[in-house]
């Protein structure tokens, strides 16, 4: 026992403390077991970060969790926030899109996305918001920090940080041209076009499907189309008809 | 029709074949030689590993379509210097979604590499029959004026008020009616793609194609190649089915040049006494600059790439116009939130133009990622490159403010977000962006596979054949022995039709 401790120990004594068998009390004890005690402090605290205080998984998404999808329904709205003569994020369908193009990647894609998604909800540890409360997570802050949350990473003087960011917006920015009314909103909704048959549809199905869904004859090839310049101003593709701005 | 056509239905077991040629990829190269070889009267089987696609599946949703159409779903990037790059996997390759444009190798580049690389017979003057072949078959033609649409023609008259060369890009399409859709697959059938030109046409002449099938080793013994052998794949998951085994007396590849350098590795390092296979990986990175100008462009008509210019080729980057799914380009425009929304509105007023870079200092190379056929893929951008590259996007800046624009957007981390002006726009002659500060992508790829006319230090000779096997031909951009300065996809056609003619003269 080291010179330290021992008045500690005679202070034990005084008091009756030191009993017959018991170990004294020593630095090298004490240590460890702080040590312990904040290393379950902080899992229990990263767990409750990570996991706790989530809504429950919307039963239509199939790839995404409820953490995900929290997650791209704060970023989306971020991104798009209502007002400005466009639909918000979560007006144009953001999320649901997400799952369905998630769902189209191989497995490697889909597991690097769920890691982005895991270190922008918390890389405000690194990088906090402004304002109180800055590295709580991305969900649990306000829309005015999250807004300007995104504005930060994608003014960043790290080119990595940049790179981050733009993979988010990739994601949040596909999804939410695939709306129809966010396209026909810009002005850029697909014109409809009247599809010739050529010799190569009589050769093979649609993808995935037998011969037997091959549809066209050697008469479709003479089935007359328009092949003039489309009007910028003409019909648009039916599954993007609708008002136009 | 006297050949046939698999897909990935029609398969119950495996499949075994014998032919006199087998080509691994129906890209524009592997399709070029395909058919080349099937109209000489010699047995083809042509592989690939994508499914055929039909109209229906086209997807006009961007994120969708490349998910569908690319490998990676459309999400592979380099490593070293991160860029994302995009490669197709579907019957007719990359020409199923790319823009179309067919552009010569100019005589200069020419000249450069046949002293880089010991070329002898590999002038413009060699590879021009070819090219008029090719042009002819395809109908390829300059882009006529009344589908270039507002956002193209802007790009002429800018570069005419500063006495810059431009031309109508020729494009292997006939009938264009200027739906811009070239990237997601064109619903107007207008783009002759290889799918729907050469692919049927070999079929014609008597080819066997197989989709979904995954080459996984080419066969040789001693210098001769003896077949390949794989598995069908699903297509989209890649899920393995039966086994493919293919003999033939000469093996083509044009699987691409991310994907070859890794099936002859994976085949016991074939072909490489040189040790240059997978080495000297080149692109042609690029990027983007949009521009807003006072009056509605409607970029939603037009012809994808329409117009360009190749006033600087010499100086090390070309200029063009482009269009792609909105939800693409509008990833780089600036601002968050409301900002960021007004600025998806005004693209309707905006024309979007690019530039690509030859980048001849900048290289990389390619590896198997673990044990999978997926690419490691590391490059490096040289710091005079990217250099040209901003030299570039000043070019496109001046263009812009000729043509009219309001104001551009030009993409450079650490510029402001808008220049109203050109003097505000000298701050890109000023302070040439660094590689960090640009927001590049490339296509273009070269290099992996190189020809030289030295077999210790390339991988094919000048007819595409492997300098280590007799019978190995390897016919996709690989090859390149450096930047064609231009676009690819018209060059790797006319060296894939030299070397299918050689071949075919051998058999």
């Amino acid at each position: 026992m080291g010179s330290r401790s021992a008045p500690l120990e005679a202070r034990l004594r005084r008091d009756g403390l030191w009993g017959a068998g018991r170990r004294p009390l020593c630095s090298a004890a004490v240590i460890p077991t702080a040590l312990a005690l904040l290393a379950a402090s902080l899992l229990v605290w990263a767990c409750a970060r990570v996991l706790a205080g989530y809504g429950p998984r919307d039963p239509g998404l199939v790839q995404l969790s409820a953490r995900e999808a929290a997650f791209f329904a704060a970023a989306a709205d971020a991104a798009f926030p209502p007002g400005g003569g466009l639909p918000s994020g979560s007006e144009a369908g953001v999320v649901a899109h997400l799952d369905g193009w998630l769902a189209l990647l191989p497995a490697r894609n889909r597991l690097l996305i769920r890691l982005l998604v895991l270190f922008f909800e918390h890389a405000t540890l690194l990088f906090p918001a402004p304002g109180r409360g800055g590295r709580r997570r991305f969900t649990r802050l306000s829309p005015a920090q999250r807004g300007a949350l995104l504005e930060d990473w994608g003014r960043s003087r790290l080119r990595l940080r940049r790179i981050v960011f733009a993979s988010l917006r990739t994601l949040l920015t596909s999804s939410y041209f695939a709306s129809p009314a966010v396209l026909r909103g810009v002005g850029l909704a697909p014109l409809a076009i009247e599809t010739p048959v050529v010799e190569a549809d009589l050769l093979w199905p649609p993808v995935g499907r037998g011969r037997e869904a091959i549809r066209w004859t050697r008469a479709d090839l003479e089935r007359p189309v328009p092949r003039t310049p489309l009007d910028p101003h003409g019909p648009l593709h039916p599954a993007y008809a609708g008002e136009r701005r | 029709m006297s050949g046939l056509v698999r897909v990935y239905a029609d398969y119950r077991g495996p499949v075994a074949d014998r032919c006199d040629v087998v080509v691994v990829g129906s890209g524009p190269c592997g399709a070029v030689a395909a058919y080349e070889l099937a109209a000489a009267g010699r047995d083809v089987v042509l592989l690939e590993e994508g499914p055929p696609f039909t109209p229906e599946d086209f997807e006009l949703d961007g994120a969708r379509s490349m998910a569908r159409t690319m490998r990676e779903g459309g999400l592979r990037f380099t490593t070293g210097y991160v860029m994302p790059t995009m490669q197709a996997i579907a019957l007719g390759g990359g020409s199923l979604v790319n823009s179309a444009i067919c552009g010569r190798c100019p005589e200069f580049r020419f000249a450069e590499w046949a002293e880089a690389a010991s070329l002898e017979r590999t002038t413009r003057r060699d590879l021009d029959p070819h090219y008029d072949a090719i042009a002819e078959f395809l109908g390829i033609a300059p882009t006529p004026d009344e589908v270039q649409g507002r956002r193209n023609l802007l790009f002429r008259d800018g570069c005419k008020a500063l006495g810059w060369d431009c031309e109508p890009c020729a494009r292997n399409v006939v009938g264009c009616r200027g739906s811009g859709e070239c990237f997601t697959g064109c619903r107007a059938r207008a783009k002759q793609s290889m799918d729907i030109s050469y692919v049927p046409a070999a079929i014609r002449a008597g080819a066997r194609v197989y989709t979904s099938v995954q080459v996984q080793r080419v066969c040789a013994s001693g210098r001769r190649a003896t077949g390949v052998e794989g598995r069908v794949v699903a297509p989209f998951t890649g899920a393995p089915g039966p086994s493919v085994r293919i003999e033939a007396r000469a093996v083509v590849l044009a699987a691409g040049v991310l994907a070859t350098p890794l099936l002859l590795r994976r085949s016991g390092d074939l072909a490489n006494g040189s040790g240059q296979v997978g080495e000297n990986l080149q692109f042609h990175p690029g990027t983007s600059v949009m521009g807003v100008f006072p009056d509605p462009v409607e970029p939603v008509f037009g012809a994808t790439q329409g117009y360009q210019s190749l006033h600087f080729l010499r100086e090390g980057f070309k200029l063009e116009t482009l269009w792609a799914p909105p939800g693409v380009l509008a990833v780089r425009l600036p601002g968050s939130g409301l900002a960021f929304k007004q600025n998806l509105l005004d693209m309707r007023r905006a024309a979007v133009w690019d530039c690509i870079a030859s980048c001849r200092r900048s290289f990389g190379r390619v590896r198997e990622r673990g044990r999978s056929l997926q690419p490691a893929i590391r490059w490096h951008f040289h710091p005079e490159d990217a250099r040209t590259l901003g030299r570039a996007v000043w070019a496109l800046a001046q263009i812009f403010f000729a043509a009219g624009a309001e104001r551009i957007l030009p993409g450079v981390a650490g510029l402001p977000d808008e220049l109203h002006s050109l003097e505000e726009a000298r701050v890109l002659e000023q302070r040439p962006p660094r590689a960090a500060d640009l927001v590049v992508a490339s296509t273009h790829v070269f290099g992996t596979t190189r020809m030289h006319g030295d077999p210790r230090k390339g991988v094919v000779d000048e007819d595409c054949r492997a300098h280590d096997l007799d019978n190995l031909y390897i016919v996709d951009t690989g090859v390149f022995p450096g930047s064609p300065a231009v676009n690819p996809m018209f060059t790797g056609m006319a060296l894939a039709r030299r070397a299918a003619l050689a071949l075919a003269g051998r058999l």
